[in-house]
């Protein structure tokens, strides 16, 4: 899908203030070219006239104090509501990509990097604001004003009309389209620069420790400031040939404007054109490229912002993850888990999983032993949908997964990641992830089987207190239980942790595997782990290996 | 107007002085082209009055046309020019601005808690910055214009017709005081915007981490709708700083439409006879002429106030940036790299350390000693969340600690920093990877290590058999934070910097917290091959590892307590 056809919807929604934004600016310059054209054609009517004052004078300076006022007050409403258009637009924007980005979760493409995606959603979004606000709704109104100025040319000097349309299209269209084509390439650049910096300083804060100890501190800085030169170099370009365009558009006014005066001048001595009228005109002329000064800006910026636009229709072109079945069937309940002869790999590279077989009673606890890499994490993934396995089928009682819609599989499993976040909020809000409406009583137990009730009890703010970023405040293994517990205080029938103690001392490992038993009751769990579980943990343990699972 | 905006304020004249000759040129071309301006209206009334009132031919009119064609196009050159001048200007003090605040964001104590959240660093250092952007680039050159232009333009026109000069001289200077007025308001509601800003960059910044996570609880719905709502709150609070600063506009507005009205009657009734104000009579070229000049008097001030919240937004910004980041530092901070340096074991020796967790809560170890011999091997257990970490960090002087420690017979806080780096080797527990390849991210223990050193490094390090899986081997690119990779492989990347630094002291904090037993075993034994004739501290919980060792510690009840480990210890290896 193109980057129109993605984004018009958007348009579409606010496309009522847009217009009356639209509408407001047109009046505000139409005002302003009426009122130095009547002033100029009212000065040189009353330097010329005999009457004296017997002049009237009424109707000019009516239309003067008109013309004023409505400038004024259009003015101030075109900015107010093209902005608030615009922003609204923007939040819609935000909201738009969220939703988009979802469904596409996990994102296949390796190239899509944290730093980058926070770069899209801020900057990208923010950087479309100025596609309507400072680049089409100047665009029209110019173009409505020079064709209205045309009109008025042709009726009272129509050798000045040709030579003032042919200026005004090049302003309008001719100009900007030569700045849009030969700034798309630096525009991109922009964005991109933009984002390489963005993620060096990430780098750089995220791993400061590491860079410390490394000595390579010059380094890191080298890096940035190089990065950062880059980013500074294709600004100036862009600047550049904004400058140049711009030039470009006052070239053109000026030859509109000494066109329309040396007709004029023709037109006067000729007998064919009143005085009067000839200074209203060249008054209105040069008023009307007040319009056209204004895109040149507009356009500079939209070349940016068709590259952040582009980048974004791309993330939302991805593939979604899984394709949700048409008439999707109900997640069965109370029906045992069934892998038969599965077969997988990722972006058909090596085989990971090689005719996985697996059967799981309902309320049946197991474990998956093996070397890391050996497909224990991508059995779990392919039993939560996020990938569909190449071959062989996975069924929940008679029911295949594929026919289930995915948010039904999710509602159904809790999953306890090896990368599992804590969010920065409150300690309740981080768990009420896994349920919203979860009772404080309900959140102590999650907390008591993932042995952080404790030390939970002891911060002086309990359950509100807010966790800084990646829960600064709480250690690696502090974190892991806090994740664990909230995969426990989900309702779902089945439990999926993969490496739950993967941040826990040997002794805390022992006293969470006493009490999974009892945490877990009535519900199944799958829990991949290379740790040694102590005996009656779990119903059975199975071993992974190569792709393939032993007894 | 707060302390802080008026250091703002000070900070950003400092600012200006490293624009250089560029950001002068930015402001002076400007009022050149003020001045071509007077020229070029006077020239086109010159041309119409004679034409109207003189009726003068063809041929005599048309150089005068041209000098107004000419002037006209010198003009758009002129701005041109300073338009971009201003542009490189204000690159130039955005990218000194930013060095000085990595560098020095670089320069302090790596310990935690005195860092900034990295996602208000970034939009400090990145976005804050690119807000100073319209200061430079377009509200000084703007604010010259508007304290000189318009009195320049009243001074010429006052001789020629005193009433239109009084109007203009009077009416100017009175746009200003209207909009300061109007500009305080402004200010202190675009603060508040920059936070909100700052804010909603750390939300999507923190969700967007933890994306799939909340995807698989089903909370699409209710994260869009949060994403959404923090935004329209956003959008609110920018229509109040907007519905005011468009208020300085209509002003400026209204005192621009009124000139030209007031201009145009008061040259129409002077033509009809109606007022008698000028000892002199008036003429039509003239009278063109104040006409045109009537709109360019207010024009510098609407420019002004086109960017006047460029001002704002860029104070504004310099407050967010000493909020995060702390006082802006004057320069670039010198840093520069430290290679590692061989030489033989370092020796521990702890006695009366008493250590606390990174906010200082709690106490991790209280008046504990600890002897490592020089090339000894250890481990340090203890439960998670004990204080390992902040163990490891404190020997090497990430982190304070109360009582001596000593290193080689010299006390810590005496060893220069060049000494230390050289010749310690941490590896953290949850290390940082760069967004580079992965040869790039080993390489960085060492500048200029061989591709040969990279791959033998990689080897040890167990890289080697899934890099070779990967697309470019080792010269995959991996993303910000280890994308790309499983917690286990990007522990092993940063893992095999070691085997390029010949450290006399190593500290490895949970090297094989993600590994599965086989593939713990092959690295514990390549460490400990490597580590030979050199001191190495290994936090763990695994006792496998420990019994590889020759001595093991615990962290039990604020203090250290020896561990008996069997005594095959590494002959394994």
């Amino acid at each position: 899908m193109t980057v129109f056809a993605m984004l018009a919807p958007l348009f579409r929604r606010r496309l009522g203030a847009l217009s009356l934004a639209l509408l407001l600016s047109a009046i505000t310059l139409a005002a302003g070219i009426a009122l130095l054209g009547t002033s100029g054609w009212f000065i040189t009517a009353t330097a010329l006239t005999t009457l004296g004052l017997g002049f009237n004078l009424f109707v000019p300076s009516s239309l003067v104090r008109a013309f004023s006022f409505i400038r004024i007050l259009a003015r101030y409403g075109e900015r107010f509501v093209g902005h608030n258009a615009t922003l609204r637009l923007l939040s819609d924007l935000r909201g738009w990509l969220f939703a988009a980005l979802f469904p596409r979760l996990p994102l296949s493409d390796r190239s899509i990097r944290h730093g980058d995606l926070v770069s899209r959603l801020t900057a990208d979004v923010d950087a479309l604001d100025v596609a309507f606000l400072v680049a089409i709704g100047p665009m029209l109104g110019a173009l409505l004003m020079g064709m209205a100025v045309t009109g008025v040319l042709i009726v009272f000097l129509p050798s000045a009309a040709i030579i003032y349309a042919l200026a005004v299209a090049g302003a309008v269209f001719v100009v900007p389209a030569a700045l849009v084509i030969s700034s798309r390439k630096v525009g991109r650049e922009v964005v991109t620069a933009a984002a390489d910096t963005r993620i060096s300083v990430y780098d750089a804060i995220g791993g400061h420790a590491d860079l410390t100890i490394l000595g390579v501190l010059g380094t890191a800085k080298d890096r940035f400031s190089a990065l950062a030169r880059r980013l500074s170099d294709w600004r100036l370009t862009l600047a550049a040939l904004t400058g140049a365009a711009a030039m470009a558009v006052q070239v053109l006014a000026a030859i509109a404007l000494v066109g329309t005066l040396w007709t004029g001048i023709v037109a006067h001595e000729a007998g064919t054109l009143d005085p009067a009228v000839f200074v209203g005109l060249v008054l209105a002329v040069l008023g009307s490229f007040e319009a056209t000064a204004v895109i040149i800006r507009s356009v500079g910026k939209s070349a940016a912002a068709l590259a952040a636009a582009e980048r974004l229709t791309a993330l939302a072109n991805l593939p979604p993850a899984i394709i949700d079945p048409t008439q999707p069937l109900p997640f069965p309940e109370g029906q045992k888990i069934a892998f038969s002869d599965v077969h997988f790999s990722y972006d058909s590279g090596a085989p990971v999983l090689n005719g996985v077989t697996l059967n799981i009673a309902p309320g049946e606890r197991i474990a998956i032993s093996g070397p890391s890499g050996g497909g224990k994490s991508t059995l779990l993934r392919l039993l939560l949908r996020l990938n569909e396995p190449q071959c062989g089928d996975i069924r929940i009682g008679t029911t295949a997964l594929h026919d289930i819609a995915a948010a039904q599989v999710h509602a159904n499993m809790a999953l306890l990641s090896q990368d599992s976040p804590v969010f920065i909020d409150t300690i309740r809000n981080n768990l009420r992830i896994a349920r919203p409406l979860a009772e404080d009583e309900a959140i102590w137990a999650a907390l008591e089987a993932a042995k952080l009730d404790k030390f939970v009890a002891t911060l002086p703010e309990g359950l509100d207190t807010v966790l800084g970023e990646s829960g600064r405040t709480l250690s690696a293994g502090q974190m892991r239980r806090l994740c664990l517990a909230r995969t426990l205080l989900s309702d779902a029938p089945i439990i999926l942790l993969d490496e739950p103690t993967n941040a826990l001392d040997r002794a805390n490992e022992l006293a969470f595997f006493e009490t999974l038993a009892e945490a877990t009751r009535g519900r199944t769990l799958i829990m991949v782990t290379h740790a040694a579980i102590p005996d009656g943990t779990v119903d059975r343990v199975l071993e992974m290996r190569n792709g393939r699972l032993a007894g | 107007m707060t302390q802080e905006e008026k250091a703002a304020g000070k900070a950003l004249t400092r600012l200006q002085r490293q624009g250089g000759i560029a950001i002068w040129l930015a402001i002076g071309l400007p009022l050149i082209s003020g001045g071509l301006l007077v020229w070029q209206a006077s020239s086109l009334a010159n041309v119409i009055g004679r034409a109207i009132e003189g009726g003068e031919a063809l041929d005599a009119l048309l150089p005068t046309v041209i000098l107004v064609l000419i002037l006209l196009v010198l003009r758009a050159g002129i701005s041109a020019l300073g338009d971009w001048l201003g542009t490189l200007a204000s690159e130039k003090i955005k990218q000194n601005l930013r060095d000085a605040l990595f560098s020095s964001l670089l320069a302090r104590s790596p310990r935690r808690q005195d860092q900034p959240p990295s996602g208000a660093a970034v939009s400090a250092v990145v976005d804050q910055v690119e807000a100073l952007d319209g200061f430079f680039a377009r509200y000084l050159p703007a604010s010259g214009q508007a304290a000189l232009l318009p009195l320049v333009f009243g001074a010429i026109i006052l001789p020629l017709d005193w009433v239109a000069g009084l109007l203009f001289l009077v009416s100017a200077p009175l746009i200003p005081l209207f909009m300061a007025l109007v500009g305080w308001g402004a200010q202190a509601a675009t603060d508040r915007q920059a936070q909100a800003l700052t804010r909603l960059s750390g939300r999507f910044a923190d969700r967007l981490r933890g994306l799939l996570t909340l995807k698989l609880f089903g909370r699409e719905a209710a994260e869009t709708a949060g994403i959404v709502s923090a935004s329209e709150s956003l959008r609110r609070r920018t229509l109040k700083v907007l519905a005011i600063a468009f208020l300085s506009s209509a002003v400026l507005e209204f005192f621009a439409a009124l000139g030209v009205a007031g201009v145009a009657l008061y040259l129409g009734l002077t033509f009809i006879d109606f007022l008698h104000l000028r000892s002199s009579p008036l003429t039509l070229e003239l009278a063109l002429f104040l006409l045109l000049m009537a709109p360019e008097v207010y024009n510098p001030l609407r420019l002004l106030a086109a960017h006047y919240h460029d001002r704002a937004s860029a104070k504004a910004a310099l407050v967010e940036i000493e909020r995060q980041l702390g006082t802006l530092p004057a320069e670039t901070t010198p840093l520069s790299d430290i290679a590692p340096r061989a030489g033989k074991a370092i020796a521990l020796d702890l006695t009366g350390v008493t250590l606390r967790t990174p906010d200082r809560q709690r106490v991790v170890l209280a008046d504990t000693a600890l002897k490592i011999a020089a090339g000894q091997h250890v481990a340090i257990l203890g439960p998670s969340g004990q204080g390992k970490s902040t163990l490891l960090e404190a020997l090497v002087g990430l982190r304070t600690a109360e009582g001596d420690i000593m290193l080689d017979g010299r006390a810590l806080e005496d060893w220069p920093e060049e000494d230390l780096r050289a010749r310690t080797f941490l590896l953290t527990q949850k290390p940082r990877l760069l967004h580079a390849s992965i040869a790039e991210n080993i390489a960085l223990a060492r500048q200029g290590a061989s591709r040969a050193e990279i791959e033998l490094a990689a080897e040890r390090a167990g890289i080697t058999q899934f890099a070779a899986a990967m697309p470019q081997g080792l010269d995959t690119l991996i993303g910000e934070d280890g994308i790309g990779l499983s917690g286990g492989q990007a522990q092993r990347v940063a893992l095999a910097r070691l085997f390029l630094r010949d450290a006399g002291l190593i500290l490895l904090d949970e090297p094989t917290a993600h590994l599965d037993a086989t593939l713990e075993a092959e690295i514990m034994s390549a460490i400990i091959d490597y580590a030979k004739g050199r001191t190495l501290v290994v936090a763990t919980h695994s006792h496998a590892v420990a019994t590889q060792l020759d001595k093991a510690w615990r962290i039990a009840g604020e203090t250290l307590l020896p561990v008996a480990v069997p005594a095959h210890k590494k002959g394994v290896a």
